[in-house]
């Protein structure tokens, strides 16, 4: 029995006894995918069902993103609000995102059971296809550490984890998911030395070459918003970005309205983004969106000591201010 | 575009005029209750509607009309501007500065100062929206 | 001239004379990824690629387009743009896509004149598969990795050269235009080729379709929908990668002091899709809206215009952010 799988297993039970004590009625969390190197987001409704859960590290969706959509308030006043009691599989950086959420009020604390996994990280699909050079038609993580592959033209390959860590992963500020209610036991990543690693190349960058490198990766953007659909943070019901009064933007996909929507998102996430990558996953055209949104995080932890939902209980960045906030902005004369 | 709160900044300016100091040409004025009250949206529409430079003139922080407006102003423009100039925006198009009422001749040399460095600058290119050819 | 064969190294001179009349795009590297781009007289084509991203609909009905202008208080529309263009590299699925499209764009009342002046001033020379992937099924809606349907010139990848076949006027026109290029192509190039698509064929696997039209339209009001659409997040992607989706919406904006009217796309996805101005959404569970979507596919576009929207090329499946696989929709919607 791998270290995974008993993971695995002790979340199976957990979930089975959480049902059974009917702390929950509704449990979110992973299974199998219909592709390699993918799980999915399952809700699960009994006991009977845990078994379906998975834990690997292909388990790289963010599903903080359902709170909202599941603790929503029905239309007429007339009907009953029955909001679920919420069972959530979570990572590090999921619990940090349900945290911004609960602070927001997107659903009852006591309705919502945070299940903290030992995570190590996930595999970044793009860095196996890479290394693999083939498409990938089957993954498994095997033995503790390490992900064996197969591909459409017949090789074999085996990664250790290591090597394939995403850049969510290697920024994580926690060792291990914090402020959960049950911790599944089993090891955590420990490093979180390398925060910030991922961003020396775009800072060393000069002015210009910066723009141009935001300028030719916005480029390629479809106003699919995907990026805006994953994020657990971002669940306004009419975003600013589809209004018509006023209109901010326009919907197309010129430049200078990409540009405006993706500046206007990083701008709404500043104090609320959890550095999951789950926008950066899910752009269909492969847009480096972690890279601004890092920068973005870098920024608002090195002014103003604050890194979103690592503290619950500190105010909300831009809701809050203190006397020596920074003035570096400012012109003086 | 020189965004001024209806407080110490307009008085400034109103002081600055009243000393006969002039406006450089070029310059759109919108009065805001507060600074507090701007949207980093009106920020990027002003940019996105061809501003070259824009400025935002508040009260100091602690005198705010509205006890904290500025001070919450504070950290949202301070991560606008990071965020502009990470992505390769010259500094020098988005500034803020905090004037007292009796800072007429202050904002007059503020505003006057900002106004060259963006002129030198040139136009913005960067983010300006171009309507369609007209056929 | 209806078959020809060039050396991928003579490749550039094709592009040279074809680019003296006409705007010429094809598969460049970006990265890792290949790109539909616009080939310059040094820009090397790319061979080693399953699919663009991005679907060649997009070159006839783009994301967004100016449609109109305000003038002098009159809405005056802007003419189509009438430039010639070569696309190579196209994909049989995204060709067998085009048809699909013009019986949308064109009926006996209506014509879109963006869609169909792009669409007549570009010539199709679509590149056959040799190896699909594993996402890929368009051998189970009616096509072919070799596929002929939808393309002006079908070209087969022999190696260290291409075999060019002529499907339509146009493609004999573009080849005939260019024969000094072109070579005649000998028996066993031309077994190669079609060996090499039978081969791509045979390689794939299949997904049952009969009858999905009558199914889907049994299974309406079934659980499925709502099990399904519970982790989808309401993007766009699968719309906007889709060959064949094709729902659009207009926005009037207002740029400095000029007013236009913008035709983007549009994604049945998207829960903004159908609110009305009374402020009512008659689509309020994303349920609904996947249903929406499948049902306009298998059902609705059969019933109007006689045929699946679907061509295969599994983008929705490869891109969907939360693993919604249509292969398995399909399945359960047979059932």
């Amino acid at each position: 029995m791998t270290k995974m799988q008993d993971a695995q297993n002790r979340l199976r039970e957990t979930v089975k006894d959480l049902f059974a004590q009917q702390k929950v009625d509704l449990v979110v969390g992973f299974e199998a995918g219909s592709l390699p190197l993918r799980t999915r987001v399952c809700f699960l409704t009994s006991a009977d069902e845990a078994d379906r859960l998975v834990w690997n590290a292909f388990c790289t969706n963010n599903p903080a993103v359902y709170i909202p959509r599941l603790f929503q308030r029905p239309a007429s006043p007339r009907e009953e609000y029955k909001p679920p009691k919420l069972g959530i599989v979570a990572k590090a950086c999921d619990a940090r995102a349900v945290h911004k959420l609960l602070e927001e009020h997107q659903a009852p604390r006591e309705n919502v059971t945070i299940i903290g996994m030992p995570c190590r990280g996930m595999a970044c699909r793009d860095k196996v296809v890479i290394q693999a050079g083939d498409e990938v038609v089957e993954a498994v993580e095997s033995t503790e550490g390490a992900v064996e592959i197969k591909t459409r033209g017949g090789a074999s390959h085996r990664f250790e984890l290591q090597d394939l860590l995403q850049q969510a992963c290697l920024d994580c500020p926690q060792a291990a998911p914090e402020h959960v209610d049950v911790q599944i036991e089993g090891a955590s990543r420990r490093d979180t030395t390398r925060r910030y690693e991922g961003l020396k190349n775009f800072e060393a960058m000069s002015a210009d070459q910066r723009w141009e490198y935001f300028r030719h990766e916005l480029s390629k953007c479809i106003r699919c918003y995907a990026c805006r659909q994953v994020c657990p943070t971002c669940y306004c019901k009419t975003c600013f970005a589809d209004m018509a009064k006023p209109r901010w933007t326009g919907a197309g996909d010129g430049l200078s309205d990409v540009m405006f929507y993706h500046i206007g998102r990083l701008m709404h996430q500043a104090g609320r983004c959890v550095e999951c990558d789950a926008c950066t996953r899910a752009c269909p055209v492969g847009i480096d969106l972690k890279t601004f949104t890092r920068k973005l995080g870098k920024d608002v932890e090195r002014l103003f000591d604050y890194v979103p939902g690592l503290r619950p209980d500190e105010a909300p960045l831009l809701c809050a201010f203190e006397d020596d906030d920074t003035e570096e902005f400012v012109t003086d004369g | 575009m020189v965004f001024l709160c209806n407080w110490c900044a307009t008085l400034a300016a109103e002081l600055a005029g009243s000393n006969r100091l002039a406006y450089p040409a070029g310059v759109r004025v919108v009065k805001v209750p507060c600074a507090g009250r701007i949207n980093p949206l009106h920020l990027l529409r002003a940019l996105q509607n061809g501003a070259d430079g824009i400025l935002v003139f508040g009260c100091h922080p602690g005198d705010c009309h509205y006890a904290k407006g500025n001070l919450l102003a504070r950290r949202r423009l301070s991560v606008l501007k990071g965020l502009l100039e990470a992505v390769g925006m010259e500094p020098a198009r988005l500034q803020f500065s905090w004037v007292t009422a009796s800072e007429g001749s202050r904002f007059a040399t503020l505003l006057d100062r900002a106004v060259q460095d963006v002129r030198t600058l040139g136009p913005n290119r960067k983010f300006v929206k171009n309507p369609a050819a007209a056929g | 001239m209806e078959k020809g064969i060039i050396g991928k190294s003579e490749l550039a001179k094709l592009v040279e004379a074809m680019a003296a009349d006409a705007t010429c795009l094809g598969p460049v590297k970006d990265g890792q990824d290949t790109v539909l781009a616009e080939l310059g007289p040094d820009t090397e084509l790319s061979f080693d690629y399953a699919n663009f991203r991005l679907p060649v609909k997009r070159l006839f009905f783009p994301q967004s387009e100016v449609t109109c202008v305000l003038r002098d208080g009159q809405l005056v529309a802007l003419p189509p743009p009438d430039e010639k263009t070569v696309l190579f590299g196209v994909r049989p699925c995204d060709a067998q896509a085009l048809p699909y499209l013009t019986k949308i764009f064109s009926d006996e009342k209506y014509e879109d004149p963006y869609y169909l002046k792009r669409r007549e001033n570009a010539v199709i020379v679509s590149l056959a598969c040799h190896t699909p992937c594993s996402t890929c099924f368009c051998t189970s809606l009616g096509g072919s990795p070799a596929g002929r349907a939808g393309c002006d010139i079908l070209a087969f990848d022999l190696g260290h050269e291409l075999l060019l076949e002529a499907e339509t006027e146009k493609g004999k026109a573009l080849l005939a235009a260019h024969e000094a290029l072109f070579a005649a192509p000998t028996d066993a190039q031309v077994t190669a080729a079609a060996e090499q698509g039978a081969a791509a064929e045979a390689s794939m696997a299949k997904i049952e379709t009969d009858g999905i039209t009558e199914k889907a339209d049994q299974a309406f009001d079934a659980p499925l929908w709502e099990e399904i659409a519970a982790r989808c997040v309401a993007c766009g992607v699968c719309t906007y990668l889709c060959p064949t989706c094709h729902c659009f919406g207009f926005a009037d904006e207002q740029v400095g002091n000029r007013t236009q009217r913008v035709k983007c796309q549009d994604a049945c996805m998207f829960p903004l899709f159908t609110l009305e101005a009374s402020g009512h959404n008659p689509r309020t569970t994303q349920g609904q809206r996947l249903r929406q979507r499948i049902m306009h596919k298998f059902s609705y576009t059969v019933k109007n215009v006689g045929e699946i929207f679907c061509v295969g090329c599994g983008r929705c499946v490869l891109y969907c952010p939360v693993n919604i696989d249509l292969r398995e929709i399909i399945e359960e919607v047979r059932k």
